[in-house]
């Protein structure tokens, strides 16, 4: 039942914007204050990122703090809903926010871009979905992404299961058309394959079953998808009616979840997908400190929690770098010229730099699905090279 | 070829339609309310089945505690109805019905999470293959049921005479009551069962379709789509609806040319069926 968890999040709700409201009122200019903006409420709940990114700056402050002062942490709650998106950012740059770290929000990019170039602030995100996050200089997100997540999952289809015949199928969210186009065309190039279907038309409703008997009719290696959960369960319910049972299925970040793993683990298919970071259900060594982190934390361990630990403890180490007054000014000076930081959870290291656009996290692992659990298929991370 | 296939898988889904698009017609004809909320009844009672068959329940027992929970929830609807809008429009009690609908989802969003949920799939062995499609005995229980569904209500109405009383509540409620119908009573009986319907059919459906909440109280528009179709009055037309809704959907996923306005369908059938029915209405005269 999910009820305890619920209280938990209700709970842990309070509690942030307890502490949020209660540093809006004292302490100001003794703190150092970090904003985020996350769905605490809504269709899109990701209170585990931020929940995992406080405990970070929490064990940071316990540790005595940046040069004697306190990390303050403001999370908040946009519900989903691009309007609130751009009225809580206003909220936390009146706060007097030097940075944003954590943030892990749908509309975040796109609705809050203009401001934080006109403010001149920078976001290290721990979840980045719209192509605007990865095409912003105040911008820099630390997971994939879904678009060089789909060229990595393209590339392990073709590189390493040795499939010929590769189909994708996308639901285009609206203003990412084009980056999905850039992402598909970059694996043609690096694989020298063509898709042999490419339908970027999907649609959110009804049966998915048309899509799978296209996908069996032009005899496809491997299948793409690139949804949430919620069309991953059906879409491999129907491929598995339609007896597609030697046909690999690629999934992006989205689909790696618990839940998908229990509803289609029994299905006996060959799926694989993309994890952002080192994979979340693994025991490995890399994911030691941040499993520590979010259960001290008491919060669910996803890879967006990863997200936000990564971007926190990035955070936290370029503030450490800086020398003199935290101030917004030295913030972006910091994270300009700041020394790429390795992080074994990470393909690549993470770097803001001067760019006028900001990818630092360039592969993913790719996990498989056996039985009603994924598991780490390929120790190595599969990482897409610049052309 | 990939057409005729498509159109194959799309029946299963059409029967789907047509399930929830019957249950919105026997609410419609029997207490006079056009439910905007019936499909999200259905999947709170579905939702709850999933909760208790987590919480180790035998399979029967929460498929019929999750048919109790849609018939309840459904009553609760209809209280409010006959409690404060008795006498009330078809309008307001429309408006009234989208405003459960927004808050259903809403609470069931909370409730049930965003996830996709493990719906038992009782009837997920191949059943046949047509046209190069496997079809399970899940699409064949969902038509079947789909055929009860337009039948039963059909016999009821025409043919006995708790159908006459219920006509009459319908048509005339004041009236009814006046001759010692027992209106109120007789109609929560209605949206009892009419909710319970709506369970079943999202129970059954909910596999094949996304497993999450929002989307199977998005069922609710291609449902109005194939009751709009039997002009709110037919069963055997709103099962047509339904059908042909869910065919040409399946048809339109592998034409090129109708690919990305798959989506949008139910509101084209919704608007085709809205401009012929009332293409002999004049502008000038009083509805």
């Amino acid at each position: 039942m999910r009820t305890p968890l619920r209280l938990g999040a209700v709970l842990a709700t309070t509690v942030l914007t307890a502490s949020a409201l209660a540093g809006c009122g004292a302490g100001s200019g003794d703190t150092i204050k970090i904003g985020a903006i996350a769905g605490l409420t809504g269709t899109f709940i990701t209170e585990e990122v931020v929940k995992t990114a406080q405990r970070v700056f929490d064990d940071a402050n316990d540790a005595g703090g940046i040069n004697g002062k306190k990390i303050e942490y403001i999370v908040k709650d946009d519900a989903g809903n691009a309007e609130r998106t751009a009225q809580v950012a206003r909220e936390l740059l009146d706060a007097g926010v030097v940075a944003m770290a954590g943030s892990a929000s749908f509309t975040d990019c796109d609705v809050n871009d203009g401001l934080y170039r006109q403010q001149k602030i920078s976001s290290v995100m721990a979840v980045g979905a719209s192509p605007t996050c990865y095409a912003s200089p105040q911008i820099a997100p630390v997971n994939v992404g879904p678009f060089t997540l789909l060229t990595a999952v393209a590339l392990h289809a073709s590189q390493k299961l040795g499939d010929k015949r590769i189909c994708n199928f996308t639901v285009v969210l609206p203003g990412s058309e084009e980056a999905v186009k850039l992402a598909l065309d970059k694996w043609e190039r690096l694989s020298g394959l063509k898709l042999v279907i490419n339908d970027l038309t999907v649609q959110q409703s009804g049966d998915l079953t048309p899509y799978i008997l296209r996908a069996k009719e032009a005899d496809c290696d491997a299948v793409m998808f690139n949804t949430a959960e919620q069309m991953v369960v059906p879409w491999l319910q129907a491929a598995k009616t339609q007896k597609m049972d030697d046909v690999d299925f690629l999934l992006l970040a989205p689909a790696y979840t618990d839940s998908v793993a229990k509803a289609v683990g029994g299905l006996g298919l060959n799926v694989y997908a993309g994890s952002e970071f080192e994979p979340f259900t693994s025991d490995s060594l890399a994911n030691a400190k941040w499993r520590e982190t979010v259960t001290r934390a008491s919060a669910s361990p996803t890879a967006f929690s990863q997200g936000g630990y990564l971007s926190a403890k990035f955070m936290v180490e370029v503030l450490r770098s800086v020398k003199g007054e935290i101030t917004r000014d030295s913030v972006n000076e910091a994270l300009k010229t700041m020394t790429p930081i390795d992080d074994p959870m990470m393909a690549s290291p993470f770097v803001f730099g001067p760019g006028e656009a900001h990818a630092p996290n360039q592969g993913s692992k790719i996990v498989r699905l056996t039985g009603l659990k994924w598991a780490v298929v390929d120790d190595t991370f599969i990482t897409v090279p610049n052309d | 070829m990939l057409e005729l296939s498509a159109a194959v898988a799309g029946l299963a889904t059409g029967g789907a339609y047509a399930l929830i698009g019957l249950s919105v017609l026997l609410t419609y004809r029997l207490v006079a309310v056009v439910d905007f909320a019936q499909a999200s009844v259905g999947a709170f009672g579905a939702f709850s089945m999933v909760a208790l068959l987590d919480a180790d329940l035998a399979l029967p027992l929460a498929v019929l505690a999750g048919l109790v929970v849609g018939a309840l929830v459904h009553m609760g609807l209809g209280l409010v109805m006959v409690r404060w809008f008795a006498e009330a429009g078809e309008g307001v009690k429309a408006a009234v019905t989208i405003a459960v609908y927004l808050g259903l989802v809403a609470a069931g969003l909370r409730l049930f999470g965003t996830h996709p949920q493990a719906f038992p799939k009782p009837f997920d062995s191949p059943a046949a293959t047509v046209g190069g499609v496997v079809v399970t005995w899940t699409a064949v229980v969902t038509m079947l049921l789909a055929v009860l569904f337009a039948v039963l209500p059909t016999v009821l109405l025409g043919r006995t005479r708790t159908g006459l009383l219920l006509r009459a509540m319908s048509e005339r409620p004041t009236t009814a009551e006046l001759i010692g119908i027992r209106v109120p009573r007789l109609s929560l009986v209605v949206w009892g069962v009419a909710g319970a319907a709506s369970a079943l059919g999202i129970m059954i459906v909910a596999p094949t379709l996304a497993g999450d909440f929002g989307s199977q109280s998005m069922l609710v528009t291609p449902a109005l789509a194939a009751a709009l179709v039997g002009a709110f009055r037919s069963f055997t037309w709103t099962f047509v609806g339904g059908v042909g809704l869910g065919v040409l959907q399946g048809v339109a996923g592998v034409v090129e040319s109708l690919r990305q306005y798959r989506g949008v369908l139910p509101f084209v059938v919704i608007l085709a069926v809205l401009v012929w029915t009332r293409r002999r209405d004049r502008w000038d005269t009083a509805a």
